[in-house]
């Protein structure tokens, strides 16, 4: 089974020029992180589950952007974007109806539809919720398409919770088993889970390993120690799938950030099969 | 492909004619203090073809040290417009080493998402080639640059035949259209002296691993010592990348004008050799240390390159090895090092 590739069409003549797109929404998730819905302007984004884009502010720059929403019908996609930066600053400043430069979308895809049949468990840490929940509503979306779904997230803090209504409608839904936890808590404000994302697993019920894709979306330092954790549920690596983050600047295969041997993230990723990367050393 | 033969002088009041005509700008290599550089001539009388090596390969025409993309309104998200400069641009004396880099470029911009301002450039171009007159003694072009690679970028390809000759190879048509008014001789050499003046400078160094043996002896040795033991004297400056004829990496920067309202986006060189390259949002380096870095560079010209384009990343120039001031970046050093050290 292979992770949808292709060249990807940026609708113009010029790699780097960007698409306008609107800000329809904003609203705050944490201190810094912020939700946003944008539109562009002359068609839909024609994303899939996982992809990125190149957002730019002109005179600002530009950055690359998991995309969190399944495709909608109202043309509409959403990002959460955490303020770390310039970029992320100026985009946190605006307001709805302003207008942001928009190339893409770019890179593969979680393979949402050749995973139909089995059951899904997705292991997201942290900011990685943000690409990982397009595929997660898609599937809650499309719930008889799939048998078990099993949903973990964990982040350091209850202060960096992402998408905390749902993660609450999630908590109460009785076809999906869902389980958080945070890497510590000082102020006594979680009754929940305490400690990484692994310290979850003991917990879960039992998986079979021969009828499930595990989806990883995290930072760097989870994969390792998530795979580990799957090998002993005897999951096998054709079944694990990652999403890798990199420096993705250019979005187009050319500017060499994202490089991991020979492949480039931007293009050749960000989502692959484990078992497809696992021998690249600088991969997980 | 046709051998024409034309005298140095013929072929310099050529070059002068094309000056004059000012159909396209004309490049050729000039000396610069002790050194060549490739620069505008204004007259062919600047022109210096019997040189050891330039100090930045041509490269620097068709992926501009700093690139105009895009142009804008600060701010005004509706307001970029594209840019693509590119002139009818002439290069007279490429050495063959460096045409094989740019064929490599023309592979990596073209391939997948086609990239118009690199590939209009190049398009807008005539290469004039030719084969070293000179020794360098960094350079090993004639162990890892194999068979017609060179050609592939080339219009016309010089050869010195040491009489006051040139043999020219018409390569393309449109070599041949622009050679047209040049004043020609039959060519009467034959093709062994050809061949032999083509290969009259012997380079000083040599590959010690067989070019197409590097991927294997590259990632049997990922685990080597060199790496750190090299990558511990790297001052990241990152000059060999920044001289290298097969390096294209870039960045992509926003630049606003002194009034404030308009600017542009950029590109310019960047290189995985300095210490921010793979950094991402957030601070995560995906190569903090330097040995990894080394690493990089070195598997990038020898497993990746190969492994995505099926060429080799390195051509031999020598440039690295010359401008790396702890005299780490070459690659015959760094093999050697692997080799001797087993």
């Amino acid at each position: 089974m292979a992770i949808n590739t292709g060249v990807n069409e940026t609708g113009s003549s010029s790699l780097f020029l960007p698409e306008v797109a609107t800000l329809i929404d904003k609203r705050e998730m944490t201190d810094v992180d912020s939700f946003f819905t944008f539109k562009l302007k002359n068609r839909p984004l024609g994303h899939r589950y996982g992809q990125f884009v190149e957002l730019s502010i002109p005179g600002i720059g530009e950055a690359p952007f998991s995309i969190s929403s399944p495709p909608t019908d109202d043309h509409t996609f959403e990002m959460v974007i955490r303020k770390v930066g310039q970029v992320t600053a100026a985009i946190h400043s605006l307001s709805p109806g302003d207008v942001v430069g928009i190339r893409g979308p770019f890179g593969t895809s979680f393979p949402m539809e050749d995973l139909k049949g089995s059951s899904l468990l997705f292991v997201t840490g942290g900011i990685g919720l943000v690409p990982a929940r397009s595929a997660i509503l898609y599937a809650l979306n499309n719930r008889g398409a799939y048998k078990d779904i099993t949903i973990l997230f964990g982040c350091r803090d209850p202060g960096q919770r992402l998408f905390t209504d749902e993660l609450a409608a999630w908590s109460t839904r009785e076809d999906i088993t869902f389980m958080e936890t945070v890497d510590k808590c000082e102020d006594g404000t979680w009754d929940g889970h305490v400690g990484v994302i692994t310290t979850l697993f003991p917990n879960l019920k039992a998986i079979d390993p021969t009828d499930t894709y595990a989806i990883i979306v995290g930072p760097p330092v989870m994969y390792k120690f998530v795979i580990m954790s799957l090998h002993d549920m005897e999951i096998s690596d054709k079944r694990i799938i990652v999403s890798l983050e990199r420096n993705m600047k250019c979005g187009v295969g050319k500017c060499g950030h994202c490089q991991i041997n020979n492949l480039y993230v931007c293009q050749d990723g960000p989502v692959f099969y484990y078992d497809d990367i696992k021998l690249l050393k600088e991969a997980i | 492909m046709d051998n024409v033969t034309i005298s140095k002088k013929d072929f310099l009041d050529f070059v002068e004619k094309k000056i004059q005509e000012g159909d396209s700008k004309v490049i050729g290599v000039v000396g610069k203090g002790s050194s060549y550089v490739f620069d505008r001539l204004e007259s062919s009388s600047r022109l210096c073809l019997d040189y050891d090596v330039t100090i930045l390969p041509p490269k620097k025409y068709f992926q501009p040290p700093r690139e105009v993309l895009l142009r804008f309104i600060t701010k005004k998200a509706d307001s970029y417009i594209t840019e693509n400069a590119n002139e009818p641009l002439t290069i007279i004396g490429i050495h063959y080493y460096d045409l094989a880099a740019i064929s490599l470029m023309d592979r990596a911009f073209s391939e997948g998402n086609r990239d118009e301002n690199y590939l209009k450039k190049r398009e807008n171009s005539l290469l004039i080639g030719m084969y070293p007159t000179q020794a360098f003694k960094y350079r090993f072009a004639g162990s890892v640059v194999k068979g017609v690679q060179p050609y592939k970028a080339a219009d016309l390809m010089l050869a010195d035949m040491g009489d006051g000759n040139y043999t020219v190879e018409i390569v393309t048509e449109k070599g041949r259209a622009y050679l047209s008014s040049a004043v020609q001789k039959p060519f009467t050499y034959s093709l062994e002296e050809l061949e032999n003046a083509k290969k009259r400078i012997k380079d000083d160094q040599k590959i010690p691993v067989p070019i197409e043996m590097s991927p294997d002896f590259l990632v049997k040795n990922h685990g080597h010592p060199v790496w750190e033991v090299f990558g511990e004297k790297c001052y990241s400056c990152g000059s060999c990348v920044l001289v290298c004829p097969t390096c294209y990496c870039f960045d992509v920067l926003d630049e606003v004008d002194l009034d404030l309202k308009n600017g542009k986006r950029i590109r310019v060189w960047d290189g995985c050799m300095l210490e921010n390259f793979a950094t991402c949002a957030g601070g995560h380096n995906f190569r903090k240390t330097k040995a990894a870095r080394f690493r990089h560079r070195i598997f990038r010209k020898g497993v990746n390159l190969p492994l995505k384009y099926n060429y080799y990343g390195c051509v031999g120039c020598g440039r690295c090895a010359h401008a790396c001031t702890s005299s780490i970046a070459g690659p015959v050093k760094v093999l050697t090092y692997i080799q001797d050290n087993q």
